[in-house]
C-alpha cells in the first residue's frame, strides 16, 4: 500500500518506507539536512530536518529523517515551532564554529554556511569561550580541520559502514567527539575523497586545489570519467583555464552519488606543463594547424614512396567516440595498414567482452547493488574498477554471498570466498556449473568450493557473473557470457559484467571489432612493414611489456607523429606532434563497460592556463581577445587537417558524419542524461 | 493694493539676493590650483591595507570580487610560508570600477578599503589595470584596530590552535574524564 500524506498543504503518494524527507523532496520541497544523506541512511543527528507533525499517527515537532511517511501524516515544513527549532539548532553548531569563512575552501557551497544565513543567524550570543581541535595530517589528498565540525556522523558512516574501512571514525565523548585517525596518517581508503563532497561543512576539504577558488568562479559541467572503463559521471570544475578539480556527480544508473580517488585525483596531467601545447616539426615550434599540414605532406609523400599499407594509426581508449571514429575512417578511406587498438594488450578479453553483452544479459553498476550473488571472474574490482567493488560492498551489506574465481591475492572490502585457480584453469571451472544437474567434472582440486558456487547461484534470485579483461582471454569472457546464458535459459535473471581498461575501450571495439592487437603493429614496425606511424592519443608505450622490442620497432620506423592532450613518451619521440585538446575542453563520447554510451560536455574553452602565461603570477598584461594557446583541434578534427580536408563545423555536425558512417553509433542522437546503450549490429 | 505691495516686495528681495552676492567671495573652487580635503569614507582609489602587526590584511578569499558590479576585480589565492592564506596576484581594473565600494563593504578582513584619492585619469588602458603591488599600503587606513587571524581559528605559523581570541585550548579527545 502506499501511503498518502499531505506536506504543507500538498497530497503526495509515496511507496511505503520513503521517510519523509524524501517524499517532501520528491514534492518538491526541501528540508534542510545536515546529517541525513540518502545513500548513507538516517541517523537523525543533527536536529535540523524538524518539521511538525499536525495530524496522523505521530503528532508534534519530529525529525524528518527518522519518520516513514504513513497514511493521514500532515506535515507543516514551515510550522513557526518548527521554524524556531531550527533556527536554535543551528545556533548551537555555530556556538564553536570557527570565524574562518574567508579562508576556508568550502566557503562558497558550504551546507552550513547556507543555512545558518537560511537560518537568520548572525551574532553569536554565547560569550564563552569556543571549543577547538588538534587537526590532523590526512594524506596529500584531504586537508583536515576538525574546528569547523557539527557533528553530523556523515564522514564516519560512510567511511566505515558504506565503505567498509575502519582507520578513520568517530572518537571521544560529549564536547569532545572527534572525527579523524587514531593518529596522522594517509588514509586507507581509496574512496575518502568523497569526504569532502559529503562533510557539510570544511573538515574535509580539497587539499591538491586549496585556495584554488570559489565554486561561483568555476566553470562547471558535468562529465564522464575516464579513468577506467566505469563511466562514472563527474562535476569537472574549472577556471583560469585549468581543471582545478573533479567531483561525483550524481548518476541514478552508474555510480549513485560517489566516485573513487583515482577518478577524482586523476587528472593532474591536464594541467601540466609539460602537456604538449604548441605543434612541433622536428624541434620547431609552430601553430597546430601548420604541423598537422606538414605531418600530411610527409605521409602523401610516404604513402607514394612505400604504398599506403605503410602507415598506420595507433589509438586507445582513451579517446572519444568521435576520435576513434574519424581515425579509424580516415585509416579505411586512405587504405592505410589499419587502426591498432593499445586497449587489446591491457585486455586481451576486451573483444569477448563486447560480442558476450547483449540486450537482455547487460547490467548497470547500480543494479549490481541489488544482486544476491555475485561471482568475480579473474577481476579485480578494487584495482580495475574501483567504484565496482564499492557496488559489490553495497550488494554484500545487503546480504548477497561474493565469490572469486582468481590466482590473485585479493583485497576486498567486505567478506568473499575465493578460488584460488590460474586464470588458464576458469574456463573448465565456469563451464563445470550447470543450472540444474550436479557440479561438472572438471572442476578437479576445487570441486568442494565449485560446488558450493553452484549451489548458492541456484539458490539466488539476482545472481551477477562478473569478468575482468585483464589477466584472461577471450575464451574466459565468453565461458562467462556462455554461463549467463545457461542459467537465463533456466529462468534465473542472471546478468553478466565485464570490466574493461578504458573509458572508450567499448567505443573502440563498437565501431570496428576487428581492430587489430598492439602486438601485431609492434612486430609489423620492427620487420620494417610499416614505416610511418600516427599516434593519436596513444598508450603504446605504457602498455608494452617488452620495452626493448618496442624500442627497436620505432628507431625502425622513418615518420612517427603524435597527436596527443597528454605528454606521453611517443610525444617526446615524435617527428612531429599535433597537440589536441583534452575531453575537460572538446568534450566527447564515451562507451562504459555495460555499453552506456554517455556525453561528457567539455567544461572549458581551453587554451593554455593563466598560471602558466603568469609565470604563477598576474596575468600578462596584455589587451587581446584570443585565448593563448586556445588554436588546439579536438582529436577527431586533427584527422581531418591530416586528410586536408575541413573538419564537420561543429559537435553537432560531426555527430551526424558519425552516425551516417557508422550506423552503429545511430543511437547517440537520442541520448538522454543516463545516457544510451549501444549494442553491435546484428 | 495687495498685489502691488507683493510685487514690490519680492522685486526687491530678488535684488537684494543679487546685490547681497555681488560682495561675497566666488563659491567655486579653482581645481587644481586648490585641492578641498576630503572626508575620508568619500570613495576613489581602492587600497589593499595591512593589519595592525604590518601583515598583508587581504586573503583572497574571492569575496570582493564576488560582490563587485562590473567585475573588475581578480585574483589568486594561495597559501603563504607563514601558512596563511593570501593573494599570490591581485588585480583591479580602474578603467571599469565604479567606485561604489561593494568590495568595501564585502570584506571580511578590513583589507580593501576606497580612499579619497580619486585623480587617476589616463590615456593608457592598460595603466588603469592596478596589479597588487600598485594597491598594496603600509598603514591600516580607516580600521586601525582589526586583525581578522586574532579571531579566525585557523593555526598558522603564528597562532596555534586554540591560540586565538576567546578560545579553549584543543581538546584531549583520548581523555576519560567528563
Amino acid at each position: 500500500m502506499m501511503p498518502n500524506l499531505i506536506i504543507d498543504n500538498k497530497k503526495i503518494r509515496v511507496a511505503k518506507g520513503t521517510r519523509v524527507i524524501d517524499a517532501a523532496e520528491s514534492a518538491g520541497i526541501y528540508i534542510p539536512r545536515f546529517c541525513y544523506f540518502a545513500e548513507l541512511g538516517a541517523v537523525g543527528a543533527c536536529r535540523v530536518c524538524a518539521v511538525k507533525f499536525i495530524d496522523g499517527p505521530v503528532e508534534g515537532i519530529r525529525m524528518s529523517c527518522m519518520v516513514e511517511a504513513e497514511d493521514g501524516m500532515v506535515v507543516a515544513t514551515d510550522d513557526a515551532e518548527a521554524v524556531d527549532f531550527r533556527r536554535h539548532v543551528i545556533e548551537w553548531m555555530m556556538m564553536n564554529h570557527p570565524h574562518d569563512c574567508p579562508v576556508c575552501d568550502e566557503g562558497g557551497h558550504c551546507l552550513l554556511q547556507d543555512l545558518t544565513v537560511a537560518g537568520g543567524h548572525g551574532i553569536r550570543r554565547f560569550a564563552g569561550k569556543k571549543r577547538t581541535y588538534a587537526d590532523q595530517y590526512l594524506g596529500p589528498l584531504i586537508s583536515h580541520e576538525e574546528n569547523r565540525c557539527i557533528q553530523c556522523y556523515r564522514c564516519s558512516r560512510f567511511y566505515q559502514e558504506y565503505c567498509g574501512y575502519t582507520d578513520l571514525g568517530v572518537m571521544g565523548i560529549a564536547q569532545r567527539i572527534y572525527f579523524g585517525r587514531y593518529k596522522d596518517g594517509v588514509l586507507e581508503n581509496p574512496f575518502s575523497g568523497n569526504l569532502i563532497d559529503l562533510c557539510p561543512t570544511g573538515v574535509y576539504t580539497d587539499k591538491p586545489s586549496r585556495y584554488t577558488g570559489r565554486r561561483w568562479d568555476f566553470e562547471r559541467t558535468t562529465g564522464v570519467c575516464t579513468t577506467c572503463g566505469l563511466g562514472c559521471s563527474i562535476m569537472v570544475s574549472a577556471r583560469y583555464r585549468q581543471v582545478v578539480r573533479l567531483e561525483a556527480a550524481f548518476s541514478r544508473a552508474v555510480n549513485g552519488a560517489f566516485i573513487c580517488d583515482r577518478g577524482r585525483y586523476g587528472f593532474s596531467w591536464v594541467n601540466s606543463e609539460n602537456r604538449p601545447r604548441q605543434g612541433r616539426v622536428a624541434a620547431k615550434a609552430m601553430a597546430p594547424q601548420k604541423a598537422a599540414a606538414a605531418a600530411a605532406g610527409r605521409l602523401d609523400s610516404l604513402a607514394e614512396q612505400y604504398g599506403a599499407g605503410a602507415i598506420a594509426v595507433a589509438g586507445s581508449g582513451r579517446s572519444s567516440l568521435e576520435t576513434l571514429a574519424a581515425w579509424m575512417d580516415l585509416c579505411r578511406r586512405r587504405s592505410w595498414r589499419g587502426f591498432f587498438f593499445d586497449d587489446l594488450a591491457a585486455a586481451p578479453a576486451a573483444p569477448a567482452a563486447v560480442s558476450g553483452l547483449s540486450p537482455e544479459n547487460v547490467v548497470s553498476m547500480k543494479a549490481v547493488e541489488s544482486a544476491d550473488m555475485i561471482l568475480a571472474v579473474g577481476a579485480d574490482p578494487l584495482g580495475e574498477a574501483p567504484m565496482l567493488a564499492l557496488a559489490m560492498r553495497q550488494a554484500w551489506r545487503a546480504g548477497a554471498k561474493v565469490f572469486a574465481i582468481d590466482s590473485r591475492d585479493l583485497e576486498w572490502p567486505f567478506e568473499f570466498q575465493q578460488v584460488v585457480a590460474e586464470p588458464h584453469e576458469i574456463v573448465d571451472l565456469l563451464s563445470g556449473i550447470e543450472p540444474e544437474n550436479e557440479i561438472g567434472g572438471n572442476a578437479g582440486k576445487h570441486a568442494g568450493k565449485m560446488a558450493a558456487i553452484q549451489d548458492q547461484i541456484r539458490h539466488s534470485r539476482f545472481p551477477v557473473i562478473l569478468c575482468g579483461t585483464a589477466i584472461v582471454d577471450q575464451s574466459t569472457a565468453l565461458a562467462a557470457a556462455g554461463l549467463v546464458k545457461r542459467l537465463r535459459k533456466n529462468k534465473k535473471d542472471t546478468r553478466l559484467f565485464y570490466t574493461l581498461p578504458k573509458a572508450n575501450t567499448f567505443g573502440g571495439l563498437l565501431l570496428d571489432h576487428r581492430v587489430q592487437p598492439p602486438d601485431e603493429l609492434i612486430h609489423a614496425m620492427e620487420s620494417g612493414e610499416i614505416k610511418a606511424l600516427v599516434a593519436v592519443e596513444s598508450d603504446l608505450w605504457q602498455n608494452c611489456t617488452d620495452r626493448d622490442l618496442l624500442e627497436r620497432a620505432l628507431n625502425g620506423l622513418e615518420f612517427l607523429c603524435a597527436a596527443d592532450c597528454m605528454a606521453t613518451e611517443l610525444v617526446s619521440r615524435a617527428d612531429i606532434v599535433i597537440p589536441v585538446s583534452s575531453v575537460y575542453e572538446a568534450g566527447g563520447i564515451y562507451v562504459n563497460q555495460e555499453a552506456r554510451a554517455q556525453w561528457s560536455a567539455p567544461a572549458h574553452a581551453g587554451g593554455t592556463p593563466v598560471r602558466i602565461t603568469g609565470a604563477g603570477g598576474h596575468p600578462p598584461r596584455v589587451i587581446g581577445s584570443a585565448i593563448p594557446g586556445g588554436d588546439m583541434p579536438g582529436a577527431w578534427q586533427a584527422a581531418w587537417q591530416i586528410a586536408g580536408l575541413a573538419p564537420p563545423a561543429g559537435p553537432g555536425e560531426m555527430l551526424e558524419w558519425m552516425t551516417k558512417t557508422y550506423p552503429v553509433t545511430a543511437p547517440v542522437k537520442t541520448m538522454a542524461a543516463q545516457g544510451v546503450r549501444i549494442f553491435p549490429l546484428q | 493694493m495687495k498685489e502691488l505691495f507683493l510685487v514690490v516686495h519680492s522685486l526687491c528681495t530678488g535684488f537684494y539676493t543679487t546685490l547681497k552676492h555681488i560682495f561675497r567671495g566666488p563659491a567655486t573652487e579653482l581645481y587644481p590650483e586648490y585641492k578641498r580635503p576630503l572626508p575620508a569614507r568619500s570613495r576613489a582609489r581602492i587600497i589593499l591595507t595591512v593589519d595592525p602587526d604590518g601583515r598583508e590584511r587581504c586573503v583572497a578569499c574571492y569575496l570582493c570580487s564576488a560582490a563587485c558590479p562590473v567585475d573588475c576585480i581578480s585574483m589568486q589565492a594561495a597559501e603563504n610560508p607563514e601558512g596563511r592564506r593570501y593573494a599570490a596576484w591581485f588585480r583591479i581594473n580602474f578603467g571599469r570600477c565604479i567606485y561604489c565600494g561593494l568590495c568595501e563593504e564585502a570584506c571580511p578582513t578590513a583589507a580593501i578599503q576606497l580612499t579619497p584619492s580619486f585623480e587617476h585619469a589616463d590615456r593608457d588602458i592598460l595603466k588603469m589595470v592596478a596589479e597588487k603591488e600598485d594597491l598594496q599600503v603600509d598603514h591600516c587606513g580607516k580600521d586601525p584596530n582589526y586583525n581578522f587571524y586574532h579571531h579566525a581559528g585557523v593555526a598558522d605559523a603564528i597562532r596555534p590552535k586554540g591560540g586565538h581570541v576567546n578560545e579553549s585550548p584543543p581538546v584531549n579527545v583520548r581523555t576519560n574524564m567528563p
